[in-house]
């Protein structure tokens, strides 16, 4: 997430780079998608079950949501257009491969 | 009952693992095979330049605010002047694009293969998994269910007693097929994951029928508002330069 998609005039005027935003999506998708299977996997070996695999999945994705922001050094107005897509941009789209991959393991490890 | 089933390691070795890793492998098998079929396909010359018209008309729109207001007045009637207009398409001519779309054999056989590319392998693997893999209990998910999942999640089964929890096989398909997706835009690259959900959405608005776009984007252009963003340039030039001089 290294490009920097925005200029900022001096009377806050802000001009997107379209590409670069874009670049800086993708990256988010990609981090976020992994961070689900990878938190996935750690669910069902520690054993989780029910609601405490859901809470889980939404402490991963807040903690993948902390990163991100330390990681545009929190000055979000420089790599996007506002704090909703770090935040809550594709916080739900992770869930399928984290109840997949947690499925997956819970069942490896505890069941069989 | 809350009892905890103990499933038979072959259960594991023989059904999780192998459906899991079946379906990696068709999807990456998908994605080459829609690769190489796609590779075959002259553009339309007309369809091109009508896109390009497209996306002059849009980065038109997106630069509006830093152009002089008569420039961008006359750049605006260039492209939306009744007579000669780029994006003007008379209404005759809107009508027989669209009916052109829908008879070009080409475009059709296109759209037919995508489809069944998509279809057949789910279809397939589906009906197999049916066949070997039905009447037992394959897996637990973690979190418990209401009772009427049951008749979806437990099809084989017949005992009405066990858990919902616990799910056949057909269940496992399902929850790799969604679950999958992520993991294809990893490992496949952008955007070539197996995203037939979305396409099945997409296949409702069939089509790239040019001249509804060209008429959408006319219509935005002559929404736009001037707003001429660039008012104290000058100062601003002379500030930074003094800037750099010091």
């Amino acid at each position: 997430m290294d490009s920097r998609a925005s200029e900022k005039q001096s009377e806050d005027l802000e001009i997107f780079s379209a590409e670069n935003l874009q670049s800086n999506m993708k990256s988010i998708y990609y981090s976020r998608t992994f961070l689900s299977i990878v938190g996935g996997v750690v669910a069902g070996i520690w054993g989780f079950t029910g609601l405490m695999g859901f809470v889980f999945y939404f402490l991963v994705m807040a903690i993948a949501s902390l990163g991100l922001a330390a990681k545009a050094k929190f000055s979000v107005r420089a790599y996007f257009d506002s704090w909703n897509r770090i935040v809550v941009d594709g916080f739900l789209g992770g869930l399928m491969s984290y109840v997949l991959f947690w499925t997956f393991a819970y069942d490896i490890v505890h069941i069989f | 009952m809350a009892e905890d089933l103990v499933l038979d390691t072959a259960i594991r070795d023989w059904v999780l693992i192998p459906l899991s890793v079946v379906m990696v492998l068709i999807g990456v098998l998908r994605y080459f095979v829609s690769k190489l079929m796609r590779s075959s396909q002259l553009p339309d010359a007309k369809a091109l330049k009508e896109g390009q018209v497209i996306i002059r008309a849009r980065n038109l729109k997106s630069g509006a605010n830093f152009i002089p207001s008569k420039s961008f007045r006359a750049r605006r009637v260039y492209f939306t002047n009744e007579e000669n207009g780029l994006l003007h398409v008379p209404k005759e001519q809107a009508q027989n694009a669209q009916a052109q779309m829908f008879s070009d054999p080409n475009m059709a056989m296109d759209m037919m293969k995508k489809n069944l590319s998509m279809l057949i392998p789910q279809s397939l693997t589906f009906a197999w998994v049916n066949f070997f893999f039905s009447g037992f209990v394959a897996a637990k998910i973690p979190f418990p269910l209401t009772q009427r999942f049951r008749a979806m999640l437990q099809n084989g089964i017949d005992l009405s007693s066990v858990d919902v929890s616990y799910v056949s096989s057909r269940s496992w398909y399902f929850l790799n097929l969604f679950g999958l997706r992520g993991f294809f835009s990893l490992i496949l690259g952008e955007e070539n994951a197996m995203d037939d959900t979305q396409r099945m959405m997409q296949m409702g608005g069939f089509g790239f029928d040019a001249s509804r776009s060209l008429a959408a984007e006319k219509d935005s252009l002559d929404i736009i508002q001037h707003d001429w963003a660039l008012p104290k340039i000058e100062h601003r030039a002379e500030q930074v330069l003094r800037k750099l001089l010091r």
